[in-house]
């Protein structure tokens, strides 16, 4: 009945916003935004893209899920395994081109192993890497992995009814599993090395980063518009409804007869999916993935930018994560200014999560419904 | 005359604490009945065996020409079958429009998929415009219901169980909060239902009980105390020492 407003807006600051980093790109404009801030930008916006559908699981379906970030970090390794094999390949194909005999396949497919897991004692390819030579494989496994890991432990989970803080425990355990189980070598995606060099796309070795960065910004950008498009649709819609039905009260739903445990898992598995691509287009940008990004305190994090934006609305989300992460990365990258207090220095690495907590406890106070909460005061004002 | 559910000898225990104790209890389609009995006398622990909430330690709940049980069935399953339920306190979507409400309560398939494409349709404006009427919320359609009066809530509660379209409806203080022409109002809505539906209405006021004008279950400590007409059971010695004894 109600359409939502947000998108056309949304929608319009998204392109006016890479409109401008494109004109002051140095690939392709003026050159005012160095590649490395391009990078932060377009990796910003696919922390937006997580957020937009930690909003979606816990703003809209009341499921507070502290695991997504594992979900997250399973589109990276997905994308990183086929970056690293491409592009290791093409380099031993060139150190080997020199040889009198012409190697084989068999002998490029042992070098290259060799090269990419000798720094965990390894030569032999992992059973989870027999699809990383294939780059549509690769993007296929980034979306089902996540999505079926999300299914399964979603199943297990709704089924027996845990909820609440109950589940938000179990997916931090989750997430904490699947990092301990990533940290050691033999897992055979190289252990606490994780997997490096994403930066290189292969096949692109003559075109700069400078563009590689804007491209990847770019595609950044797309997908947080058309998730962005798809989620308000989703949740516009009797779909919406039944959600948020569930989150203010579950049993109410399941008394008008809709199976509750088939729509949490709908939107679980959903949202795992949409943390894959984030995090598949997220680090390329990065240029190296391991198992800490998926530690328990990254799920965390996406909760607290959620929060800080305002939870129920898909911009709030977005603003949160927006402001939280580039705050982030200005105070902890060594860019703020110390502040020198003659006996004693405030470094911001270190008080950075002071600022945050702090934050986070004004926001609580004085705008319940978070940052986004704001925007919708002051455009009611505008309107009356 | 076939029942349509049919409870037979159920007992459910909490904690040491005897809240349904033998219970049995049969309605037909179609049929009005009130149930009536003290605090404590397991009256919403009856409906919440009956929607699958609470399952009894013992005894089987029959439903429909075919009894079949609906013990092994989850509370979805139980609505889906018929059976709806209005709470004691009014239980709606605050945070939804009155419409909204009305509009997921609407008798559609329930799945994720047909809720994610469902379209309104003209039966369906028609349906809960109808409904509004009924329960004149009409000019309140896109109101959120958190801002509506407590009687009204009540009304929007009723209106969704209307929208369900259930074979068997489960009352719970329907008239608490209401004033006495609303109460009037839901008399007449109680008793038209019941030409067509089986209804069941949960209700500490004799009062209104007494213009349902139907056959009266008391229920006392988990079981069927006396069942009859209002005036009946209020001659019954046991009734009234439940009542007004101690």
């Amino acid at each position: 009945m109600t359409r939502n407003r947000s998108v056309p807006i949304f929608i319009a600051i998204l392109a006016a916003f890479a409109l401008g980093v494109t004109v002051m790109s140095e690939a392709y404009g003026t050159g005012a935004i160095s590649v490395s801030f391009t990078k932060v930008l377009g990796m910003t916006l696919c922390l937006c893209l997580a957020a937009l559908a930690m909003d979606l699981v816990w703003g809209y379906c009341g499921i507070l899920s502290l695991g997504h970030f594992a979900f997250f970090g399973l589109g990276g390794y997905g994308i990183g395994m086929w970056l690293m094999t491409a592009r290791t390949e093409a380099v031993v194909r060139a150190n080997l081109a020199n040889q009198v005999i012409p190697p084989t396949e068999a002998e490029v497919s042992d070098a290259t192993a060799l090269q990419i897991f000798s720094v965990v004692g390894g030569e032999d390819w992992p059973w989870m890497w027999a699809a990383s030579d294939s780059l549509f494989l690769s993007l296929v496994l980034i979306v089902l992995v996540p999505g079926l890991l999300a299914l399964v432990f979603g199943w297990l989970a709704f089924r027996s009814r845990v909820t609440g803080v109950y589940l938000s425990i179990l997916t931090q355990a989750m997430t904490l599993a699947l990092s301990l189980y990533l940290f050691q070598n033999d897992t055979g995606l190289r252990g606490n090395n994780g997997l490096s060099g994403l930066q290189n796309i292969p096949g692109a070795e003559a075109i700069g980063q400078d563009r590689i960065s804007i491209w990847f910004f770019w595609a950044s950008a797309a997908a947080l518009g058309l998730t962005y498009i798809g989620a308000a649709w989703l949740v516009s819609g009797k779909f919406g409804n039944i959600v948020r039905g569930i989150r203010d009260d579950e049993q109410r739903v399941r008394f008008l007869g809709y199976k509750v445990e088939a729509y949490k898992l709908f939107v679980f598995t959903l949202t795992g999916m949409i943390c894959g691509i984030a995090g598949a287009l997220y680090y390329p940008q990065a240029g190296i993935i391991n198992p800490d990004e998926i530690a328990p305190i990254a799920s965390i994090y996406l909760a607290v930018w959620v929060a800080i934006g305002g939870r129920g609305r898909l911009y709030g989300a977005v603003i949160g994560a927006a402001v939280v992460s580039l705050l982030s990365t200005y105070f902890t990258g060594g860019r703020a200014p110390d502040i020198n207090l003659g006996l004693f220095a405030i470094e911001w690495v270190d008080w950075w999560p002071v600022l945050l907590g702090l934050g986070f406890v004004l926001v609580t106070l004085f705008a319940p419904k978070g940052l986004g909460g704001l925007v919708d005061y002051f455009v009611r004002k505008d309107r009356t | 005359m076939s029942s349509l559910l049919e409870v037979q000898g159920i007992s459910v225990t909490f904690d040491g604490f005897k809240a349904i104790n033998d219970l049995s209890f049969e309605i037909s389609l179609p049929e009005l009945r009130a149930i009536i009995g003290p605090n404590g006398a397991g009256k919403t622990t009856f409906m919440d065996i009956v929607t699958g909430k609470t399952r009894p330690d013992e005894g089987t709940v029959r439903w429909g020409d075919l009894g079949r049980s609906l013990l092994t069935k989850s509370e979805a399953q139980i609505a889906q079958e018929g059976i709806g339920r209005k709470f004691q306190r009014p239980t709606v979507f605050e945070d939804q429009t009155v419409w909204d409400n009305l509009r997921v309560a609407l008798k559609k398939p329930r799945g994720p998929v047909s809720a994610i494409f469902d379209r309104v349709t003209e039966t369906d404006r028609t349906r809960i415009a109808d409904i509004a009427a009924e329960i004149g919320l009409t000019d309140r359609l896109s109101d959120m219901a958190s801002i509506l009066s407590h009687g009204q809530k009540q009304w929007l509660e009723i209106g969704m169980l209307l929208a369900q379209d259930p074979k068997l409806l489960l009352v719970d203080e329907p008239a608490a909060g209401m004033t006495s022409e609303e109460r009037e109002h839901t008399t007449t809505l109680l008793k038209r239902l019941a030409e067509t539906h089986a209804v069941v209405v949960v209700e500490h006021d004799m009062e209104f009980v007494r213009r349902l004008d139907c056959r009266v279950t008391v229920l006392h400590e988990g079981s069927v105390l006396a069942e009859g007409s209002l005036d009946h059971v209020m001659k019954d010695e046991r009734v009234i020492d439940v009542y007004l004894g101690r």
